[in-house]
C-alpha cells in the first residue's frame, strides 16, 4: 500500500513539474511572435529585428523595480552603440502599462530611446501570456534567428552576457 | 585589523537596520484582508458597504476606484480628500498589487494615511505576489 502511495505521489509530481513546465518559455525555442504599437501608432514586429541580438525588456511605468533598471539598460545601450548602429544589437521594450500618458512621459523622463511598444493593456496583453509572464521585470534575448538565447537576466549577469556575446561575434572571422 | 572588522560590522548591522525599517510593514496580520474574502463578498453582491480603493497601477477590482499610485504624494493628498467625507467606522479597503509587498513603494504611505486617519476597518488586500496571480489568474470579478 504505502508502494502505491509513492508511486502515485511520485507521479504527482513528476506530471505537475512536466505540465508547469510546457508553460515556461525555453531557451532554444523560438521566441513568440511580437506585432504591436509604438506611442505613435507604428507597428513594430520582434521578426523586424531578425539578424540582431534582441534584449526583449518587459516593463511598465507602475513596476518600481522595471523603472530602477532603466538607467542600466541605458548604461548598455550607449555602452554598445556602434553594434546597435551596425545592426547587431537591439532593446525592444514591451511595456505592460495601462496608462498611454503615463508611458510616454516616462520614456521621456527615462530619456529612452530604443524601440518602445505597448498595447495598453496591462496583464491583459497577449504578450504577458505568449511569454508565460508572471511578474516584472522580466526579459528575454533572443539571437540573430529568433531562438531565445536567454532568459529573466538582470544586473551584473545580463551585461556580461550582451559583453560575451557581442565581443564573440566581433572576434568571428 | 580587529577594528576594521569591527567598524565594517557595525556599518553593516546600520545599513541593514536602514534597509529593514524601509520595508517595515505598518499593517498587522489582523489588518490583511484574503483576497478570496474580497471576492466572494463581491460575487455574492455583499461588498455594497465597502469602499475598495486602487493604490496601485490600476483598479482591476469590481467595485474599486482608482486613486493612483501611493508613492506619489499628489495621489496620498487625492486619497485623503476622497476619505476626508467618509464615515470612520466605513470599512475601507486598499490595494496595489505591483509587486511583492516588500519591493511595493505605494502601500505603506496609503495605509499610514488610512491609519493618522483613524480608519478602524481600515484593511490592506494581502496580494504578496501581484494583481495578476493573486487576483487575476484566479478569475476573480474585475471592472472590465
Amino acid at each position: 500500500m504505502k508502494k502505491v502511495a509513492c508511486f502515485l505521489l511520485i507521479s504527482f509530481f513528476a506530471t505537475s513539474i512536466i505540465f508547469g513546465q510546457s508553460k515556461i518559455l525555453k531557451i532554444g525555442q523560438i521566441a513568440p511572435k511580437i506585432a504591436l504599437p509604438t506611442p505613435n501608432g507604428d507597428t513594430i514586429t520582434l521578426s523586424s529585428l531578425k539578424g540582431k541580438l534582441v534584449l526583449i525588456d518587459f516593463w511598465a511605468t507602475w513596476c518600481a523595480p522595471c523603472v530602477k533598471e532603466q538607467p542600466e539598460l541605458k548604461a548598455l545601450y550607449v555602452k554598445h552603440a556602434n553594434q546597435v548602429k551596425a545592426g547587431k544589437f537591439e532593446i525592444l521594450g514591451v511595456s505592460l502599462d495601462k496608462n498611454k500618458e503615463n508611458w510616454e512621459k516616462s520614456i521621456e523622463h527615462l530619456k529612452i530611446d530604443w524601440p518602445q511598444v505597448s498595447d495598453l493593456k496591462f496583464w491583459k496583453s497577449q504578450v504577458a501570456k505568449d511569454y508565460a509572464i508572471e511578474d516584472l521585470p522580466f526579459n528575454v534575448l533572443v539571437n540573430e534567428d529568433g531562438l531565445i538565447v536567454a532568459i529573466n537576466l538582470h544586473e551584473k549577469k545580463l551585461v556580461n552576457f550582451i559583453d560575451d556575446y557581442l565581443n564573440a561575434k566581433i572576434k568571428q572571422p | 585589523m580587529r577594528h576594521t572588522i569591527f567598524l565594517i560590522s557595525v556599518m553593516m548591522l546600520f545599513c541593514s537596520g536602514l534597509f529593514a525599517q524601509q520595508n517595515k510593514e505598518n499593517w498587522t496580520k489582523n489588518q490583511l484582508l484574503e483576497p478570496s474574502v474580497l471576492a466572494s463578498k463581491i460575487t455574492e453582491n455583499k461588498a455594497k458597504n465597502l469602499l475598495i480603493l486602487s493604490i496601485g497601477p490600476d483598479a482591476v477590482i469590481k467595485g474599486s476606484v482608482e486613486i493612483g499610485p501611493g508613492q506619489n504624494p499628489k495621489n496620498i493628498k487625492n486619497l485623503e480628500n476622497y476619505l476626508k467625507n467618509v464615515p470612520k467606522t466605513k470599512e475601507v479597503i486598499i490595494y496595489c498589487g505591483c509587486c511583492p509587498f516588500e519591493r511595493c513603494p505605494n502601500v505603506r504611505p496609503a495605509f499610514k494615511l488610512l491609519m493618522d486617519m483613524g480608519f478602524k476597518n481600515g484593511k490592506l488586500l494581502n496580494l504578496p505576489k501581484n494583481i495578476k496571480t493573486n487576483w487575476l489568474d484566479k478569475d476573480y470579478p474585475t471592472n472590465d
